[in-house]
């Protein structure tokens, strides 16, 4: 499966690639992540790319498509936009998800993030609430592995922000079902070879 | 087998430590900088010395110093750096200490300074060139043993992409089998005790116990370096038997490459690749097989046009052979360009099937 993460600087894109990229090898499977993004610390576009498989992969390090995406902003999302499949899933942070051109023959699914997250009083871990939520929606990894991967990957001088983080996971994950049914990622339509 | 996700550059370094890497004197240049970072950090605390060295000229000769020590020595840089390292690559190669040097290269433009050299004699060096992490990881502890089997200095390259981009690897060691002892290896004893050794270009031995003299040295060499290049030739190929279309490509360009045909294969197109694993030696005859019922072959790399005189040198008729790469960068000028897009290469590829120009 693969996985594009679409956002702007400083909002955790890259972190919320590699939690999953950690997760999914803590359960074994092969993976390749790679991160695009500016030089700059905030503002810019930023994409993280996430390819998940049972064996030895063929994806590419620049990749040519994707069956789904995390967009965490409206912002650079023609970066990752034109290269998903028809019929991909698309999870997007609710207040920007009427801004995504594009849309038609995708399966988008809004995902409050940003409210939950404020809800809970870390409004930063909105990226953490869409990561919950894809991997309850698609089944990839445990939410439990994604929690453990985040707690892996938080620096030393970060470990006051772990609690927040794994709140935000599990209160994505919990957002389903009220946000649908889950997304065979495996039956996508034009899966490639990975 | 044990994955572990990890950076190419650090993925790397950890195999060339499998491999048993003891010295590393590096030169930091993007995008070469993360390997020396990840080597400064893992090499001591494995028992070995790893130096940020002031000049890129300085790295690669501590490095030829550790490696007539005995010691499993390298150095790296981006191809700018390698540049530099020429006159001391060539001294390695004649002066027979096993040196492997890193090539994060911030394109495909370094074939011939890999291929050819810059430095001084008759002198090669073998070049390996992977095309994703796992590879590379298995590249590199080979490079340590070609470089101790033959005595000579190995090259890896690489580029940005495989440096930065995150995959699970597993970099245990590798076992390549039985190597001679280094029984020419400097020990510290010092001229007049009669016992001391000698490493030099020159072959020109000492007063008492004079060598066979440059002649004869250098061309013992030539046949050392003709030996290398009839057995070490590695390639990959696919598709090929039925091929009218063959596209030739290294590195990390080999691998979109062969992802590209994989796709036109599946739409009935009669294509195959070729990838030159060692680009030198560079597995000529192997392509002349490939090619061999092909229309035409197609040579992808980024730049202005360098493998594409060794593919005309080993095709039965050089005139088949067209260039579909050409010089692609980042606004930086440290990376690849967008020429490196599946999509990109699969219009290039389609355009010269229906007889278009590009």
């Amino acid at each position: 499966m693969e996985l594009f993460i679409s956002g702007i600087g400083g909002q955790g894109v890259q972190l919320a690639g590699k939690v999953l990229a950690l997760a999914a090898v803590a359960e074994g499977r092969h993976v390749m992540l790679s991160g695009d993004y500016g030089g700059h610390m905030r503002g810019g576009s930023s994409v993280g790319t996430v390819v998940v498989g049972p064996g030895p992969l063929r994806a590419l390090p620049v990749l040519p498509s994707a069956g789904s995406a995390i967009a965490m902003h409206n912002q650079y999302w023609e970066n990752v936009g034109g290269r998903l499949r028809p019929g991909s899933l698309i999870l997007a942070e609710a207040s920007i998800a009427p801004a995504l051109p594009g849309m038609e023959g995708h399966r988008l699914v809004q995902v409050p993030a940003t409210a939950i997250a404020t809800e809970m009083g870390a409004r930063m871990a909105a990226g953490m609430v869409l990561l919950g939520a894809y991997a309850a929606m698609t089944g990839i990894v445990a939410v439990d592995s994604l929690v453990a991967a985040m707690k892996e990957q938080i620096p030393v001088y970060r470990r006051q922000h772990i609690e927040a983080n794994e709140r935000a996971i599990r209160a994505g994950a919990d957002a389903l079902p009220a946000l649908g049914a889950p997304f065979d990622l495996d039956g996508a339509p034009l899966r490639e070879a990975v | 087998m044990s994955l572990t996700l990890f950076e190419g550059s650090e993925a790397i370094a950890e195999a060339a430590i499998a491999a048993g890497l003891r010295f590393y004197a590096g030169y930091p240049m993007s995008p070469a900088t993360e390997l020396l970072e990840h080597l400064a950090r893992k090499l001591p605390a494995s028992g070995g010395t790893c130096i940020n060295a002031a000049t890129e000229i300085e790295g690669v000769n501590m490095a030829m110093g550790a490696a007539a020590a005995g010691f499993r020595a390298a150095t790296g840089s981006c191809g700018q750096g390698l540049a530099l390292m020429q006159e001391a690559i060539a001294e390695s190669a004649l002066n027979e200490t096993p040196l492997v040097v890193f090539n994060m290269a911030r394109n495909q433009q370094d074939y011939f300074q890999a291929t050819r050299g810059g430095g001084w004699g008759d002198y090669r060096t073998i070049a390996l060139a992977p095309k994703d992490l796992p590879e590379a990881v298995e590249l590199t502890q080979l490079a340590f043993h070609l470089a101790d089997l033959y005595r000579v200095p190995v090259i890896v390259l690489g580029d940005n992409l495989l440096a930065r981009t995150q995959v699970s690897v597993d970099v245990g060691r590798r076992d390549f089998g039985p190597l001679p002892p280094k029984d020419w290896q400097l020990d510290g004893t010092s001229g007049g005790s009669g016992k001391s050794r000698q490493i030099w270009t020159w072959g020109a031995g000492k007063h008492n116990t004079p060598g066979p003299g440059p002649s004869v040295h250098w061309a013992r060499i030539a046949e050392k370096f003709d030996r290398i290049a009839e057995t070490e030739m590695r390639w990959e190929e696919g598709f090929v038997e039925d091929a009218e279309t063959v596209v030739v490509a290294f590195g990390t360009g080999g691998k979109f490459v062969e992802h590209v045909v994989h796709d036109l294969r599946g739409q009935g197109h009669r294509i195959g690749f070729f990838r030159p694993v060692t680009l030198w030696p560079f597995p000529g005859e192997a392509l002349e097989r490939a090619t061999a019922n092909a229309r035409r072959v197609l040579v992808f790399e980024l730049n202005a046009g360098q493998m594409i005189d060794d593919v005309r040198l080993n095709v039965r008729d050089r005139r088949i052979v067209r260039p579909i790469g050409g010089v692609s960068f980042d606004s930086s000028g440290l990376n690849l360009g967008p020429l490196m897009d599946a999509t990109v290469i699969r219009q290039r590829i389609l355009d010269t099937l229906e007889g278009a120009t590009l």
